[in-house]
């Protein structure tokens, strides 16, 4: 439709949408626990060794134009959300020095508590922002009323198996019924994700969860009220804050490193969290994102000349490597 | 403001009188609705004389919408359904009737977060466009009475005025029966409280019926020989003492409504035209119920005393 | 946004409105209307002044994979999301709005979900659907199974309404709610936004049939459905309350305490067609030929006004006697 725009306009009632900058790839350079760093150097070492010839690997890997540079950013999220067994000043040292003796640079370091809580005053929580976008595939036979997830707080892949029975007495109908995912192959593979435990009030948010937070703020698809979130600090000095609370959610500590937001992501991760990131994909394939933030990357990424799967699930890609 | 009809016993005319004070309160001008919570045996279509909503409810009842079978519960227009000679036309200036038909097929359920939840949406909906909601329970401890104590301790129904109408009939059994469901264990109060109710509010919010009293000043009792007439009076005060002993003397009760064949074998609503034309129904009852529906509304005669 | 299936096949739209007064003893502030109408956190909530206060929420999904109710009673699955919002007019009169596009033809099994969510608010049919029967069915057919919007639309009225913070339920008036069911197809090429009925049924259910240039934004035509919904709301609460009461016997006092509330709530809210987009703008032409809603409502208005002049001298005239 071609018509004037209206003469009378008012900037609440017609929002708009923060660009942000893009690479082409966003490689995770592994996760670890807390008790992971408590074993000291070399089994940093040990890691960021094997992690090293696939993030080789995926770097060659990844989908860029034919012709300009190649944009590729690194970064790696730290776990200050479940337990704060050292402070930052310890434990960040440590990390970048055993990522470079294997030829790794970290160019972007993350929180992840970032992923939970609001950072900045007067801002929304961004896993509360993706729970209020997840809209549930529905089992055959949905018709309209199902309870929000974010009363239940499980997300699952398919219909569940009825809990107990609720039928009437005399009514025979009622026995047990196995749970299947939709769209299974056959036979089903049924997932069901915790997204939170706690009260509504005090939400406790599930590793899942904060993943797949991780996931669509790698991929430049989240925004608050049309604003970009979680935009990288430059940190260039070589110490660190005794309190994670002191630190930016996201430093950036390549001053020369691509976008930390990417078209395509890829995590190189030990094998331990699959059954995470299987969980991270039922919550990705669920989730509505952004309309302007899904324009803007479409916007940019057909300038370059990609074509780019419209669904975060299928930008985003694994490696598990043995020995990690 | 929210209505409980409870009972611990059947036989109390409850249901009927119930629907009787949904009735007065619509004429009166009050926007009404009346839900049946009865999940043993609906009785309201019968006494609003709508004989299609059985069939119309099933699976779209109040049942099947707190089981999560339906999304929304079946709402039928009283005045606009009936089949009921006075009831057709609505008179000026009185309320809407609205009737939420329970159905069988939902029978008992189970009382999980989740029915809790859309009993909230439900109430809160409802009073959006009604000023009063009276809900029948079944008799005794029942699974509805459980949903009706946690939906109303839950902060978004905590500012709604709810009150309680427990029925009983005029006997001993009964007396005790019903002081029993109020203050017992596993009763109204006690449930209450531990979902969370504060325990002076919710006594201050419930009153006794009583139902099918004989009224001895009345001409029907004044053929009986006067050594039976004075059992009665002896019977009577003896019952006055017995429920004043459970703390549910005349200060906590709200009404009685009188021995009346209408309510008794007929089972239906009693209108003015029953006491003023056809004259089968007393001129007492009317007045009782009248006398109940206005007190219901009156906060005097609410509260903690 | 028109996904590249549709360019040349026609897509029908659904949707249903609800209309009901916000359960509350005042209009809300638009700072206040924004938190009530905060359905997703990171997203906008739409507040415009001009030309009165409307405050509009984010779209939410809402998956459904059921069938279709069609007037044939052919069964034809469909699947995707049906997109629901509220609408906060003057502070006054919450709406809740759940619709939906269909295309007559979709895949031919259902795709992954993503696929969908890429198509907010669009329910495609696994295989074809009739348009007649569609559009028919979706005004008439109740069944169990079936898509039920009207669900949807209260499970987000129900949400709000929670607000219990913002709302305290002490109403001025009381009124009933109305849903509005609405449908509308392609107009034939050049041809511009038309009416084809506008129905009032029982127990508050309104029905309009519409036809609308092919490419306009669904959005346009559920606000133009909200903008009718608001005003058949005014006039049927307009009438409720006027002819409800023999003011010819009434006092004093009950007049006022009618008509009260009336003049303070309501009688501001009339502004046919002004948040209306200006393709489908010849629609409340017609509806302004006939029936006539704002001549209607004018006289409606001036009756209320003529009760209060009357009850004034009337009262005049009782202080004047008894002094």
């Amino acid at each position: 439709m071609s018509e004037p725009e209206a003469v009378f306009q008012e900037t609440s009632a017609r929002p708009r949408t923060e660009g942000v900058p893009f690479a082409h790839l966003s490689l995770e350079l592994g996760h670890l626990y807390m008790e992971d760093f408590a074993e000291g150097p070399e089994r940093l070492r040990r890691h960021f060794a094997a992690v090293r010839p696939w993030a080789d690997a995926a770097r060659a890997g990844a989908v860029a134009p034919q012709h300009g540079r190649r944009r590729v950013s690194t970064c790696f999220l730290i776990d200050d959300y479940f337990s704060r067994l050292a402070t930052p000043a310890e434990l960040v040292p440590p990390l970048l020095d055993a990522a470079e003796h294997a030829g790794l640079t970290i160019d972007y370091l993350a929180r992840e508590s970032a992923c939970a809580g609001p950072n900045e005053p007067r801002r929304t929580s961004l896993a509360e922002s993706v729970m209020g976008r997840l809209v549930e595939s529905p089992p055959p036979g949905s018709n309209g009323f199902r309870p929000p997830v974010s009363r239940t707080g499980w997300l699952a892949n398919g219909r569940r198996a009825p809990a107990e029975r609720t039928s009437a007495a005399l009514d025979a109908t009622g026995g047990w019924q196995p749970p299947s995912e939709t769209g299974a192959r056959g036979h089903s593979v049924f997932v069901d994700v915790e997204l939170w435990s706690g009260s509504v009030e005090r939400r406790t948010w599930s590793c899942a969860f904060l993943a797949a937070v991780w996931q669509l703020a790698r991929l430049g698809l989240l925004r608050d009220r049309g604003r970009a979130v979680l935009t990288p600090t430059p940190w260039a000095a070589d110490s660190f804050p005794a309190d994670w609370d002191a630190l930016p959610p996201l430093l950036r500590l390549n001053p020369t490193a691509a976008p930390f937001t990417a078209y395509y992501t890829c995590s190189v991760l030990p094998s331990r969290f699959l059954p995470v990131e299987h969980a991270v994909r039922v919550i990705l394939e669920q989730t509505q994102v952004d309309t302007g933030a899904a324009g803007h990357v479409a916007g940019l990424s057909a300038s370059e000349g990609m074509d780019l799967p419209v669904g975060a699930v299928e930008r985003s890609a694994y490696v598990f490597p043995p020995g990690l | 403001m929210l209505v409980f009809a409870a009972s611990d016993k059947g036989g109390t005319g409850r249901s009927v009188t119930s629907i009787n004070l949904a009735y007065r309160r619509a004429l009166d001008g009050d926007d009404v609705c009346y839900l049946d919570f009865d999940f043993g045996s609906p009785t309201a279509p019968a006494v609003f004389d709508i004989p299609d909503v059985a069939k119309e409810a099933k699976g779209r009842g109040l049942h099947s919408y707190l089981n999560g079978m339906t999304g929304e519960a079946l709402r039928v227009d009283v005045w606009a359904r009936t089949e009921h000679q006075v009831l057709r036309s609505r008179p000026s200036g009185a309320g809407r009737l609205v009737l939420l038909p329970g159905d069988r097929t939902g029978g008992e359920f189970v009382t999980d977060g989740a029915s809790l939840h859309r009993c909230v949406d439900l109430v809160n909906a409802l009073r959006r466009e009604f000023n009063l909601i009276v809900v029948d329970l079944s008799a005794g401890r029942s699974y509805a009475m459980e949903l009706a104590l946690s939906a109303t301790a839950q902060t978004e129904l905590r500012s709604l005025k709810t009150r309680w109408l427990v029925y009983h009939r005029w006997t001993r059994q009964h007396v005790m029966a019903a002081a029993d469901l109020v203050t017992g264990e596993r009763g109204i109060v006690s449930a209450g409280v531990s979902l969370g109710h504060d325990k002076d509010q919710l006594l201050g919010a419930i009153r006794f019926v009583r139902a099918a009293v004989p009224d001895l000043g009345s001409p029907q009792w004044s053929q009986v020989p006067p050594a039976q007439f004075a059992w009665m009076r002896q019977c009577n005060r003896e019952l006055e003492g017995i429920a004043a002993g459970l703390g549910i003397g005349r200060s906590r009760v709200l009404g009685s409504v009188p021995l009346e064949p209408v309510l008794q074998l007929q089972e239906q609503l009693i209108t003015d035209e029953d006491v003023l034309d056809s004259r089968i129904a007393n001129i007492q009852t009317w007045q009782a119920i009248g006398e109940l529906a206005e007190r219901l509304a009156d906060d005097k005669h609410w509260g903690l005393l | 946004m028109a996904t590249p299936e549709e360019t040349t096949r026609p897509v029908l739209a659904c949707g249903e409105v609800r209309t009901c007064l916000l359960p509350s003893s005042r209009a809300l502030s638009n700072k206040e209307a924004e938190l009530l109408l905060r359905l997703r956190d990171d997203d906008h909530v739409r507040v415009s002044t001009r030309p009165g206060r409307h405050v509009l929420s984010p779209e939410i999904l809402t998956g459904v994979d059921c069938r279709f109710p069609l007037a044939n009673r052919a069964k034809v699955r469909g699947v995707g999301t049906v997109a629901s919002r509220a609408a906060l007019t003057e502070g006054r009169l919450l709406q809740a709005s759940s619709y939906f596009r269909a295309p007559v033809e979709g895949p031919d099994r259902r795709q992954p979900w993503g696929y969908y969510l890429a198509r907010p608010g669009t329910l495609l049919p696994v295989g074809r659907i009739p348009e007649s029967a569609c559009l028919q069915g979706f005004l008439t057919v109740r069944e169990e199974g079936c898509l039920d919007i009207g669900s949807i639309a209260e499970a987000l009225l129900a949400r709000i309404s929670r607000h219990t913070g913002l709302l305290d339920y002490d109403v001025p008036l009381r009124s009933a709610a109305t849903k509005l069911w609405w449908t509308a197809r392609p107009a034939a090429p050049g041809e511009g936004a038309s009416l084809e009925r506008f129905t009032l049924a029982e127990d508050g259910v309104r029905t309009v049939l519409l036809r609308v240039p092919r490419g306009t934004e669904i959005t346009a035509v559920v606000g133009l459905c909200e903008d009718l919904a608001l005003h058949d709301w005014l006039l049927t609460t307009m009438v409720e309350k006027l002819d409800d009461n023999g003011f010819g016997s009434a006092d004093g006092t009950a007049t006022l305490r009618v008509l009260g509330p009336l003049v303070d709530h309501l009688l501001h809210l009339w502004m046919p067609g002004a948040r209306v987009d200006r393709t489908l703008g010849a629609v409340w032409e017609v509806i302004e030929e006939d029936p006539g809603f704002s001549r209607q409502w004018h006289t409606l208005v001036q009756r209320v006004r003529d009760q209060l002049a009357l009850q004034a001298v009337m009262s005049q005239r009782q202080a004047l006697a008894t002094g």
